[in-house]
């Protein structure tokens, strides 16, 4: 009994791992050399959709991603870097385009905060650790 | 002095739900984002236009009055619920209305246009949304607020309502 739902949640996880994730690229869109593409797709994973906003254009079908992901790729047919690709957007769209944000000064506290937080809460357990043995050594 | 501790989770809890009741209560519309073309220069364009025979030259047409730039489409609904206050606007002095037909059939546009009534002074052809994404438009109707230095003051995202149009005509009055 055990074995088998071992063996259904073992080949669902298996599934899981190995079917592609879903994206929206038509198959008009694709560009015939291979690298070009993936670095379209790349770029456009990293790109959000903004009449969705949570989605990346790579997932979305929306008509406004369709025609970045167009853009994108005529972009790196005319040569463009990443990097241009990235500063074309961001300064039409904001960094809010941008899935990740970028580290800046005004970004620094959404960067680090994590981090003082965990440098806290070790500092906390810490603490706490200390006190519970000295009073197990009271006790 | 441990118990009194214990208050302090109680007064981070209610803190946290008083900033979630404040931004729930605050007319805020979370997906509107703003623009990052603010105080920014108009993006260079030069297109067909749908009234007159030559093209419509950005350069030419920004930069010596107050210009409203509103992008619309046939097909938008919420196009034609604002258009009553494009033509207010039309009606306005001393600002200029110009719309920016986005991924538009012309034939249609025409027909919409003398069946609602025309607001714009000009309409330029944005066929395949490329001037729009210039503009950083995510969504028509946008309208925007050039001021007569051709620098991009304002921009509303959705249709404009007798609330916006208050605010818009506020706004006109300030900048030059």
């Amino acid at each position: 009994m055990i074995n088998k739902t071992l063996i259904i949640i073992i080949s669902i996880c298996f599934i899981q791992f190995f079917s592609n994730n879903s994206y929206a690229v038509e198959p008009d869109e694709v560009l015939e050399n291979k690298k070009q593409e993936l670095r379209a797709r790349n770029i456009s994973k990293n790109i959000r959709c903004m009449v969705c906003q949570n989605q990346s254009i790579d997932e979305s079908s929306a008509p406004l991603a369709k025609d970045l992901r167009i853009l994108i790729r005529n972009k790196i047919i005319q040569g463009n870097k990443d990097k241009e690709i990235y500063k074309f957007l961001s300064d039409r769209y904001g960094d809010f385009i941008l899935l990740k944000p970028p580290f800046k000064l005004s970004t620094l506290v959404l960067w680090f905060l994590p981090f003082i937080f965990f440098i806290v809460g070790v500092f906390i357990v810490f603490l706490h650790n200390k006190k519970s043995k000295k009073i197990l050594k009271d006790i | 002095m441990k118990k009194q501790l214990l208050i302090i989770p109680f007064i981070l809890f209610v803190l946290i739900l008083s900033t979630f009741f404040y931004l729930l209560i605050t007319e805020r519309n979370p997906s509107e984002l703003p623009s990052n073309l603010l105080d920014k220069n108009v993006p260079n364009f030069d297109t067909k236009s749908l009234l007159k025979n030559e093209n419509f030259v950005s350069s030419k047409e920004f930069g010596n009055e107050i210009i409203l730039v509103n992008f619309f489409a046939t097909w938008c609904g919420p196009c034609r619920d604002e258009h009553v206050y494009i033509k207010r606007f039309s009606n306005e002095k001393g600002i200029r209305v110009i719309g920016i037909n986005y991924k538009d059939n012309p034939d249609n546009a025409i027909k919409w246009l003398k069946n609602l009534g025309n607001p714009y002074s000009d309409v330029p052809l944005d066929d395949n949304g490329r001037i729009a994404i210039d503009w950083g438009v995510y969504g028509i109707p946008e309208t925007f607020i050039v001021n007569s230095k051709g620098i991009i003051k304002y921009r509303h995202v959705g249709p404009i309502t007798k609330k916006t149009y208050k605010k818009i005509n506020l706004l006109i009055k300030k900048i030059e």
